[in-house]
Parts: C-alpha cells; sequence; structure tokens
C-alpha cells in the first residue's frame, strides 16, 4: 500500500513509542519493593492521571481503528460500539467504583474472596480472567501484525512478536506503577495521534469528497482500475459479467455466479466494474446510512444487545477493575470513573470522521476484508506526498500504542490471575509470569491471523458483562447473595456466553434472529446469570457476617482511619 | 535518591484483607459496630437509589434513543449542517449527555457521604 519510504517512517515512528515506554517502566522500577508495590503502585495516584491511565488503557485496537473499520464495512450503526465503550464508565461509577476499591482487594478474585470467603469462587474467578485476558488478547496482537503489514509490508509475525516483546519487558522491569503512567502517557499520545490527523483529512479533503460523506451513495461501481488484495478466504456474488484480472493474470470476463478467493491473492477489477456483493450490502447503500446496526433485519434487537455488552462488560473487564485500586480510596476511584466517561467522549467523537472519509475514500477495503487498517490506510489515499506518509506514520503509532497499552493491563491481570490467585507465589515469580503470558498470547495469536478479529473483542465484552457483572453488582448492592450462587450464577454465564462464542467460532453464526442470539448472547446471557445468581443465592441462607461485609463497602473512609 | 520510605496507605477494610492474606488464612469476619451498620445502611439505600436513577437515566438515554432513530426515518433526511440528525444522534449526543449524567450522580454520592459524618472511627 505504501512505499518503502511509509516503511521507514513508521518505523521511525514506532521506535519513539516503545523506547518512551520501556523508559518510564524502566523509571519504576528503582521504588519496587513488595506484591503490593508491584500491582497497585502503592496507590498514590490522582483521580485526573488514573482516569487518563484508565483511558490509555481502554483505547485499544478496537476503539483506535476497529469502530472506524466497522463504520466502512457495517454502517453508520457501528458508531453505537463507541457510545457503550464509553457508557460502560457510567454504570462502573453508579455500581462498583467506589465499594470495589473498598474492598481492600487488588483483584478480582480477591473481591470475590473477601466479600463471599469463598476459595473456591477465588478460583473460578481467576479463571474468568484468564478466559476474559485471552478474548482479549490475541486481537490486539493480531491487529498489531496485521497494521504493520499493511503500512510497511513487513510479515505479519514479526508486529506479533515485536508487541508481544515490547509490553512483556516493560511489565517485568516495573509492574504497574510503571504501567500506571505509561498508560496516562499514552492516552494524551494516543488523543494527539488520533485527532490530528483526523482535523488534517477534513481539511484535506476536496469539497466533494467531504459532500460525498454526508451524503453516502452506494459503492456499486468501481471508480477506477483497483485492486483488491483479500485478507481472508472471501467468497464473492458477481451479479453481472465483471472484468477482472486475477493474481496478476491477463483480464478476463467472468460470468455472474458466485466465486470463490483464497486469502492474499490480489484480484484487479477494471474501471466500470460492477462491485460485488460480499456477506453484507457495501458501503453507502440506504440500510448503510441508517444510525443501527444491522447485521440480520432486527436493528433495534441488534443495536440493544451491542449496548448490553458494551455498558455491562466494561463493568466486568479485570484489566479495567485493577486499575481503580491504584486510586487511593473509594473516592478516588468514583472521581475517576468520572473523570474517564468525559475524557473517553472525547476521544469517541473522532473514529466517525475516519469512518466516514473510508467509506468514500477506500469502499474497496469491504471486499478485501481489510477495514479494521481504514485509519491508516487513508492518509496516504489523499496525499501521495510527504505529509501523507508522515500522518500514516502518525497514526500506526497511535495504533501501535493502542495495542500497548491495553496489552500492558490485560498481561498483568492475566499474570496476576495465574501467580496471585491461581498459584500462590512471591514478588519474584509475579515478575516473571507476564514473560510467560506474553509468550502464549504470541504463541495463540499467530495462528489467529485469518480469524475475525471483531468477533473475539466483542465475545470479551460479552463474558465479562455475564460474569464479573452481576457478581460485582449483587455483591455490592445485595447482602443476601451466597458464595454458592455468585459459583452458581458464574459458571452459567461463563458457560452461556464463551459456549456461544465457541460454536460461533467453529460452526459459523446461524442467519436471522438466532443469528444476534449466538452472536451477540448479552441480552439474554446476563439476565440468565443474574437471574441464577439470585435464584440459588435465595435457596440458601448468607453466613451471619455478610450484611457487615457488604454494608462496609459504602462506608467512606475520610473518617475512618485513613493513614 | 530523594526517595522516602514507601508505605502503602491503607484503609481498614485493605488492611483486614491483606492481613488475611499475608497470613495465609482467612481474615476474621468482618464487623461493624451497631452505630456504624445503621449509618453504613443509611449509605447504601441512599446510594443505591441515586446508582439506579442514573443507571435508569442511562438506560433510558441508551435504549430509547435506537428506538428513536427507529421510529423516526424522517430523522435521517433532516440535516444540521449539512449532517443528518440521526447521525449527530449517535455520533455526538450521547457523549455530553453521559458527561453530564457521570457529573451529577458523582455529585450525588459524594453528597450522600458528607451528609452521615461517623460519630466514631469505625474499626472493625
Amino acid at each position: 500500500m505504501a512505499g518503502r519510504a511509509a516503511g521507514a517512517a513508521v518505523i521511525l515512528a514506532i521506535v519513539p513509542v516503545l523506547l518512551v515506554t520501556l523508559l518510564i517502566g524502566a523509571r519504576g522500577v528503582a521504588a519496587m519493593r513488595t506484591t503490593s508495590d508491584f500491582l497497585v503502585a502503592s496507590r498514590r495516584i490522582s483521580p485526573t492521571v488514573n482516569a487518563a491511565a484508565v483511558s490509555g488503557e481502554y483505547l485499544s485496537a478496537a476503539s483506535f481503528l476497529g469502530i472506524a473499520g466497522l463504520v466502512v464495512k457495517d454502517g453508520v450503526g457501528s458508531l453505537w460500539y463507541a457510545v457503550g465503550f464509553a457508557a460502560g464508565y457510567v454504570a462502573m461509577l453508579a455500581l462498583v467504583a467506589a465499594p470495589m476499591r473498598r474492598t481492600g482487594a487488588l483483584t478480582v478474585p480477591d473481591f470475590a474472596e473477601a466479600r463471599l470467603g469463598s476459595p473456591a469462587l477465588r478460583k473460578l474467578s481467576a479463571v474468568v480472567v484468564l478466559v476474559i485476558g485471552c478474548l482479549y488478547l490475541v486481537p490486539q496482537f493480531t491487529a498489531a501484525g496485521q497494521v504493520l503489514g499493511v503500512v510497511s509490508g513487513s510479515p505479519y509475525w514479526v508486529g506479533v512478536v515485536i508487541a508481544g516483546a515490547a509490553v512483556s519487558v516493560t511489565l517485568a522491569l516495573g509492574g504497574m506503577r510503571a504501567a500506571t503512567y505509561v498508560q496516562a502517557f499514552q492516552f494524551v499520545l494516543k488523543l494527539a495521534l488520533f485527532i490530528v490527523p483526523a482535523i488534517w483529512l477534513v481539511l484535506q479533503v476536496s469539497p466533494d469528497t467531504r459532500r460525498d460523506a454526508l451524503t453516502p451513495v452506494e459503492f456499486s461501481r468501481f471508480e477506477a482500475a483497483t485492486p483488491v488484495q483479500f485478507r481472508l478466504d472471501t467468497t464473492l456474488t458477481l451479479t453481472e459479467p465483471t472484468p477482472v484480472r486475477v493474481g496478476g493474470g491477463a483480464q478476463e470476463v467472468l460470468a455472474p455466479g458466485e466465486y470463490h478467493a483464497e486469502a492474499g491473492q490480489t484480484w484487479e477489477f477494471a474501471t466500470g466494474a460492477a462491485v460485488p456483493h460480499v456477506g453484507a450490502g457495501p458501503p453507502g447503500g440506504p440500510n448503510w446510512a441508517r444510525p443501527l446496526l444491522d447485521p440480520a433485519g432486527h436493528p433495534l434487537l441488534a443495536t440493544w444487545s451491542v449496548l448490553v455488552a458494551t455498558v455491562l462488560g466494561t463493568m466486568g473487564l479485570p484489566h479495567i477493575l485493577i486499575r481503580f485500586h491504584t486510586s487511593p480510596d473509594g473516592r478516588g476511584a468514583r472521581r475517576t470513573a468520572a473523570i474517564t466517561v468525559a475524557l473517553l467522549g472525547v476521544f469517541y467523537l473522532f473514529p466517525a470522521v475516519y469512518g466516514l472519509l473510508g467509506a468514500v475514500l477506500l469502499p474497496e477495503l469491504y471486499l478485501s476484508g481489510g477495514t479494521d487498517t481504514v485509519v491508516v490506510a487513508l492518509p496516504a489515499r489523499v496525499d501521495d506526498g510527504f505529509a501523507g506518509t508522515l500522518f500514516t506514520a502518525l497514526l500506526t503509532a497511535g495504533a501501535f500504542a493502542a495495542f500497548l497499552a491495553t496489552s500492558l493491563g490485560l498481561l498483568l491481570a492475566v499474570s496476576g490471575a495465574l501467580s496471585h490467585d491461581l498459584v500462590p507465589s512471591t514478588l519474584r515469580r509475579l515478575r516473571f509470569t507476564p514473560l510467560v503470558a506474553a509468550l502464549a498470547v504470541v504463541l495463540l495469536a499467530l495462528p489467529a491471523a485469518r480469524l475475525d478479529v471483531g468477533v473475539l473483542v466483542t465475545s470479551a465484552f460479552a463474558v465479562a458483562a455475564s460474569t464479573f457483572c452481576p457478581l460485582l453488582v449483587l455483591g455490592i448492592w445485595w447482602p443476601r447473595l451466597t458464595a454458592r450462587g455468585a459459583i452458581v450464577g458464574m459458571t452459567t454465564g461463563l458457560l452461556a456466553s464463551a459456549g456461544v462464542i465457541g460454536i460461533d467460532l467453529f460452526l459459523g453464526v446461524p442467519p436471522g434472529l438466532a443469528g444476534i442470539l449466538l452472536g451477540q448472547p448479552a441480552l439474554w446471557s446476563v439476565p440468565l446469570a443474574f437471574a441464577t445468581m439470585v435464584l440459588v443465592s435465595l435457596r440458601g441462607r448468607p453466613p451471619a457476617w455478610a450484611a457487615a461485609a457488604m454494608l462496609r463497602l459504602h462506608l467512606d473512609e475520610t473518617e475512618t482511619g485513613r493513614r | 535518591m530523594r526517595q522516602p520510605r514507601r508505605v502503602a496507605v491503607t484503609s481498614p477494610q485493605t488492611r483486614v484483607a491483606l492481613a488475611g492474606r499475608r497470613s495465609g488464612t482467612p481474615a476474621a469476619p468482618p464487623h461493624l459496630a451497631p452505630a456504624d451498620a445503621e449509618r453504613a445502611r443509611r449509605i447504601h439505600d441512599r446510594q443505591l437509589r441515586y446508582a439506579l436513577t442514573a443507571l435508569a437515566l442511562l438506560g433510558a438515554l441508551l435504549l430509547g434513543l435506537p428506538l428513536v432513530l427507529a421510529g423516526l426515518p424522517a430523522l435521517d433526511t433532516m440535516r444540521l449542517a449539512g449532517i443528518p440528525v440521526s447521525w449527530l444522534a449517535v455520533a455526538v449526543l450521547p457523549f455530553p449527555l453521559m458527561a453530564l449524567l457521570a457529573g451529577w450522580q458523582l455529585r450525588k454520592a459524594e453528597r450522600v457521604e458528607r451528609s452521615w459524618p461517623a460519630a466514631r472511627r469505625v474499626l472493625r
């Protein structure tokens, strides 16, 4: 896509991100003494810095690249993902932030044991952390490989290995103290690297392009000879005889019908050729422009289930929850959540810019399956000179910062669950667990190149919403919750959400209403988990101290001997 | 370096949780003095009410907005500064509203905590 110069510029952009990340990480080493130091930076961080760190950690590849890509692929309705991602912090603020911090527990499994006194529940929570962590980490690493591949032509595995190495070294050297400053720094970096190129793009494109972006026309004819390199095995439906050169061969006219393009193959469509159909309709159609998610003819249901998964899932993401423990007290945690809503709101105003411009300028990405790369591919399309290369490099650096930041927090949560909860350990072991975890994720990400990245990230939210969300909400607000109820409810939620995801990955998503219910299970799996937890708890009897265990989470610390 | 000796800053609850972990035995069952329990119960009830109100408002916004957009396709053709109103309703409108909601909930929650000052130190 971009030339060799772009490749060099991209390397120049990513190296500083890695170096500064490592530098801030290394600065944290000197002060690290205990497990508590490693995990929560001794809770010395102000709400604003912490909110920036939460946002920095949260803005992953899904936010930086994915939403704009989904807008190109599925339409304007995909912007609901951004709304859900930000709204999650309103729910977090109202329901869990302050009480969760007051448990004094370091991780979700700790919370489970502190509130319900059940070691079995703790182990189960640690397993859920591992499931969510893997579902979330693998696509981060996959995205790193893809973006590097698109802009610089490096092989997929190079990006994956670089990301894994940088993240795990930072963690092993500096722990979360490093992670907090790294994350706060990366939030500012990502915000700048996302907003400035967006403004430049809007000013740079012609008034016609701006008008086209706001009055979409269906992408039905290629306006110029367009090479399309398929990222995945793809089935195309041609509606009329189409002149095309397959794999650099001579031009031939393909009769209407179904065709199969292999991953990596390039088809060059001639000027004026009809755009073949792939899955959903092409960008710009009337359905595309409707501001609702509509994969299978049930727009309201589909939009709502994405919102339920993202809003409630945010509350249960283990790498975000652990971050609230870096606040000095419950009040700090609550302020952190509130500031985060505002910070994320600023960032999420901009994916729409990339998505709408991408639908006009790079609609062919919808064919190749490369819509996730639309953000980094746009500058080169708008300006093929120095400025285009510069902004490609900046956006790539931002995207890489997004992988790094999210992966740091996730690896910390995963290695915390492994060495803290599943196998008790000393600090030394905790330092090296991230290396092992990173290696495992890299190995998982290498064969996942051709998996649909979007499915995995949304699944992580659905699993979190169906397991940790009911555990936290009921644990904090309902004194009658029993350990047995929590275990049965969480197991039900885990099996429902993760089981459905397994069906999707291995058997494919069925069409129609069943497709929405199975593809995005949160709408039924979250109520199911809540109901199971409540019903099983009502059949049992909580221990005598349960009410006190819950109530003390609502007492502020200001007068209770904060030192 | 000017680094002071680092001490973990913890609440009593934190110390309970940490003590249990370090000694390898479960923490003593939590206990609240009757006065504190009463105060905590009142705070809990008030906080729950505000939390549910905030959630209801959030739900009304997030579930209601798609409903409005689905029911009024005319919003797609109506334009504000050249941009379809229905797009603005997704891409811009929710964010300031959610920030306001978050600010409101934060103020309410902190006021509840201030309005019941502890009579005595709460110890376990």
